[in-house]
This record gives structure tokens, sequence and C-alpha cells, in this order.
């Protein structure tokens, strides 16, 4: 544990039990997942950036394991062997240390080993109700520790999907752009990209292959570019498959003939990305911007609503939030809902509490189905560091 | 080592240590072993305030970091790699002109729909949703691979760590793409694989690299002066 001196380590556990009694009166039942994950499940989803951080090793059986960066992960891992096909619902909570690697070893509000307290819940149909309660809750336990003044920064990712949806554009291009989303540094430039050849173009030969390849046949476009490579002399090496090049190579040859994306459409879109605000507000905005485009975007702007209202009868100061587009950009699990609560200009880096929607990621871990899920985590040290109880 | 003196890493092995004591000695700064010939230690003729030490390329990297030598002669792409923040710890002095080298990236011949990393990403994205996993990518550049590709939107992608014969896995399929050192981009089509256009991440040659971490004496500040002018007179 990181806790340094005794007092402070009784202070972070009293602070802890009080925040899992808040978990434990709403039906969240109390979990104690392994420290220690098998390492791909972790560096298959959290990419590159977070990998970099979390501590991997192998054991003397050659199996690659890693200490849990977070606890979110873990909690899937215990629903889906309790829950195989993950269709039960079911509420979770956890205390405990997470890690992750720090410069220099870290400090005391960015320590390298530090504790989450946090909740997971799993299979709510009712997505807005579900939301409501994990942010009321994660309220509610900040605001038992002492914590007044914060700001809860939100967003939704789910709308971006929404706008995509509703664009008139080919199934690929909108893949593209999903794909792209999370990567807000290059992401202008593969909006601008969608319009232009791929480079291997520029290879007549390659250009004629793909344009000769019928998409509705996979199997004949497969062997025209084995019989291609074979032409050629050269091997097929590793596990990317022919099927995987010719489906490719079909679909860019498809994008060439598309209509190219408008002026219109990718203002759209960079203007989209651009609204902050109160959530009310920030939602009328998109509306606005959805009419002037032709396009419709009722049903989840009426959801965002919903959620709006549903927090507000929760005695959530929705007027208070500040919602923004692009927020949660960088956390590559989450599907939709997501927030923090932030304390700007405390001198406390990060976020006092985080959480989101990720109702794709029990699939990707091996479930049989897409699951609706939601969680959210306490930074407990930040917490106490916050409200007064650092030494 | 001597608490005093100045330390001077220099390769212990192979052409490159070869081709640094002949640069030495074309400066008028040979050196030469002392004691033992299987040792380690040596001392520059012309210059008594240097303790020359033989030590492998990639511990004169982290030697230069941690200021434990105060000069050293290594890859470029040793110092990326294994320093962070390279250039506000350490002071490259010299390019030396050998030991030259370009990290890149390199992938599957047969993958004729991809020769850009904007290719690369679209093809691993696809390649993450077909096989439930990441792309894999062989290196010993780890630093590197991952800077160059979080600069470049690259990020549906694992590196696998690897410590040798790295242009025989994908191959072997522990990987599908690497990162590597080539000089003529012959290994690299021996193993079926091809650079892409805009793969490279670093011309990368043998350098003579100052610490800024290492401890400053009398001693070494005086014979740090003496190198530091002879360099200029070579150029």
């Amino acid at each position: 544990m990181t806790a340094e001196s005794a007092a402070r380590f009784e202070a972070l556990e009293a602070q802890a039990e009080q925040i899992m009694g808040v978990f434990a009166q709403t039906g969240y039942e109390r979990i104690a997942p392994a420290f220690i994950q098998p390492a791909d499940i972790f560096l298959d989803r959290i990419g590159e950036a977070l990998r970099n951080r979390t501590y991997v090793f192998t054991d003397p059986d050659g199996q690659e394991l890693c200490l849990r960066p977070d606890l979110t992960i873990p909690t899937c891992r215990i629903y889906l062997e309790r829950n195989p096909s993950a269709d039960v619902q079911a509420r979770y909570a956890y205390n405990g240390p997470a890690f992750r690697y720090q410069p220099d070893g870290g400090d005391a509000l960015r320590p390298r080993e530090f504790r989450q307290a946090g909740i997971e819940n799993f299979g709510d149909a009712d997505r807005e109700r579900a939301e409501t309660e994990v942010l009321a809750l994660a309220l509610e336990a900040v605001r038992l520790a002492g914590l007044e003044q914060f700001q809860i920064h939100c967003g939704d990712l789910g709308l971006f999907g929404a706008l995509l949806r509703a664009l008139p554009i080919p199934e690929r291009w909108r893949d593209r752009l999903l794909h792209q989303f999370w990567r807000p540094g290059t992401f202008h430039t593969s909006l601008r990209r969608l319009m232009s050849p791929p480079a291997a173009w520029r290879d007549d030969g390659i250009a004629a292959l793909a344009a000769s390849l019928d998409a509705d046949d996979p199997l004949a476009a497969e062997q025209h570019v084995a019989a291609y490579l074979d032409a050629h002399g050269l091997t097929i090496i590793g596990a990317r498959n022919i099927g995987e090049i010719a489906t490719r190579l079909v679909s860019a040859a498809a994008d060439m003939r598309e209509e190219p994306l408008s002026d219109a459409l990718v203002s759209l879109v960079e203007r989209y990305l651009t609204v902050s605000g109160p959530p009310d507000a920030a939602l009328d905005a998109i509306a606005a911007l959805a009419r002037e485009a032709g396009i419709n975007l009722d049903e989840p702007l009426e959801a965002c609503r919903r959620r709006q209202r549903l927090m507000r009868e929760a005695g959530i100061d929705t007027g208070a939030m500040l919602f923004d587009t692009d927020f949660g950009r960088q956390f590559e699990y989450y599907s939709g809902f997501v927030f923090q609560l932030e304390l700007p200009g405390r001198g406390i880096p990060g976020q006092i509490a985080g959480g989101g929607r990720y109702d794709g990621l029990l699939a990707a871990i091996g479930a049989e189905r897409d699951a609706p899920a939601i969680g959210s985590a306490i930074h407990t040290e930040r917490l106490l560091a916050a409200t007064g109880g650092a030494p | 080592m001597t608490a005093d003196k100045l330390i001077l890493g220099v390769p212990s092995k192979g052409r490159l240590m070869e081709q640094t004591a002949d640069y030495f000695a074309r400066i008028g700064l040979p050196y030469v072993k002392v004691g033992h010939d299987r040792g380690y230690r040596g001392a520059v003729e012309t210059l008594a305030g240097v303790e020359v030490a033989y030590l492998s390329a990639a511990e004169i990297a982290r030697h230069l970091q941690l200021g434990r030598i105060h000069l050293g002669v290594t890859g470029e792409d040793l110092i990326r790699e294994h320093i962070a923040d390279a250039d506000e710890r350490c002071e490259i002095l010299a390019r030396l002109g050998f030991g030259r080298a370009d990290v890149v990236v390199a992938v599957p011949e047969c993958w004729i729909d991809v020769s850009t990393i904007a290719d690369l990403e679209e093809a691993a994205a696809l390649f993450h949703r077909e096989h439930a996993r990441r792309l894999r990518v062989a290196t010993k550049y780890m630093n590197l691979s991952r800077r160059f590709f979080a600069e470049n939107g690259l990020t549906s992608y694992r590196l696998v760590e690897s410590l040798g014969a790295t242009e025989g896995t994908p191959a072997a399929q522990t990987a599908e793409i690497i990162v590597d050192i080539t000089t003529t981009g012959t290994t690299l089509r021996a193993n079926d694989l091809k650079m892409l256009e805009d793969g490279l991440i670093l011309k990368s040659e043998a350098c003579l690299v100052a610490s800024r971490a290492a401890p400053s004496t009398a001693a070494s500040r005086e014979a740090m002066a003496a190198i530091r002018s002879t360099l200029v007179q070579v150029e």
C-alpha cells in the first residue's frame, strides 16, 4: 500500500469504508478482483498509451501477466466468470490499489500505486437511469467525504456515433471516422484523407488490380490477389491473410467511386466537435447543427435530454455541469456517457473521480454479446487530499 | 572508476570498437588498454585526465543518462531509445560518420495495399477487428517506436520486445510488422519485408555524446575543454 504513515493509512481506510457504505446501500455487492491479471486482455484493450504505464511481467511458466492498471477490466472478468452469457443484471463495488508507472516514481498525488473505490453496473437496459444512478452515487460518496466544490465535466461518445450514422456516407468511411475519433491529433487529417486515394494507388498495377476486384465475390477477389502476389514473386508471410488485403483493396476501390465527402459535411463534423457548455445548451446547439444539415438526431438527443431530466430529479445541479462533445476521446473503451469530477485551480492533478459507459467492452473480452455496462471510480488519495485529510 | 577524471565510454566490441579507436587516433587522442588485454579500462596517451571505459553500446547510453560517464561514443538510435529527454540530458558533440543505420518501419512485402503509415493504420484497424487482437510490432526500439507511432497517429498496435532476429518475426508469426535498423535493405528483402515510404524513424550514426549529469571536477573540466578544442580543430 502507498500510505506512508499509519495515520494516513487509517484515514484512507476510514474514507474508503464510508464510500463503500454508500455503494452498499444501493445494492452494490463488494468484490475483490485479483491484483495480478493476464496481460493480454489489458494490452489488447487499453492501447499503447496506458500499456506504456502498465507493469507487465513474465512468470516462470512464461505467462505474460500485469499488475492491474485499473479495476474496471478485472471487475468485468468477475462478472463474466459468474455470468458467461452477460445477460443478467449485476452491481459490483470495489476498493483497492491499481498500479501505473509514473516518471521518477511518482509523488503523493500521482503515486504509481494508487487506490480506487468504485462501482460497475452491468446489464441495466435503461441506460439513462443507470447513468444517473452511477453519477449520483459518485457525487454522494465524495460529498459524504467532505468535498463541496467541484466541477462535473461530461460528454457523450455515443452521440458522435449517432451523428456519423445519420450522415449520408458509406459504411466504411463511418467505421474509419469512428476509429479515428480516438486520435484527436490526427482526426482532422483523416477527415480530409477520406477524399484522396490510398498511397498504394500510385502503383498502376495495384490500382488496376483493385479496380478489377468484385466486391460481391470475396472468394474470387482473394484468388485474384493471390494470383497477383504469385505473379510478382511476393511470398505470403505473417498472420494477416490475403482476404484482409483483398478486403482493403476492394473497399479502397469502392471509395474511389464514391462522391467525395462534401465541405458541408466536413464542416458539420468539425463544428460538432467544438460544441461545449452547460448540457442543455450544448444539446440545443447540436440539435441546431443537425437541423441545419438536414439530418435526424432526434432519438439520441431525446435520450440525452431524458438523462438530464432524471439527473435533475435525482437532485443533481445539471446547470452547473460542463458538457463537451469531444470529452472522453482519450479513453478508448468508453462508448456513451462519460464524466469526471474535477477541481479546477486547486493544485490537485487529474480528476477526483471519473466514469462512463462502456457497452462494447464485455464482448471484447469474451462475452457472447455486447451488454450495457457503466461504472465509476474515485481516486481516494486525491479525495483525501482535496478534503484536507492528507497529513 | 577514478572519481575525478573525465570518463570516456567507448564500445567494447566489434566494428564499432575499431572505428571508434581509429577516430580518436585520427583526431590526435589515441587511447590504449591499461593492464590486462582482456580488461575494460584504458587511457588516452596524450591527455592524462581521461579514463577510458570499454562498455557495450547500450550501456554507454544508460551511463550517459545517469551521468556515470562524461563522454561516450554510441549510436544515436541507442541515445534516443534509452534516454528520455535525450536533448536535455545529453549533448551530441560530433557525428562520427560511421555506424550508419536507419531505424525503419517494415511490413511484409505481400501487403500490397500498405505503403504508408496511413495505410498501415487502416490495415491495423481492420486486423484488430478481424483477429480480435492488435497488430504486433516486434522491435528492440520500444521507446522510439512508441513516440513515432504516437506522432503519426498509429494506435491499433502492440509492441512486442524482440532482442534478436527481429526481421524473422513476421514469418515466424510472433509479430506482424517490425521496427528495426537497416543499412541497405538487403536483410529486409531477404525476409520478404519492405520499408514503408514514410516509415523512416531515424537516420542514425555513431555520435560522440556528452552527459549533462556527470559530476564535474577540475580534472574533468580541463579534459573536456581539451577534447572540445580538439573537435573544433578537426572541424
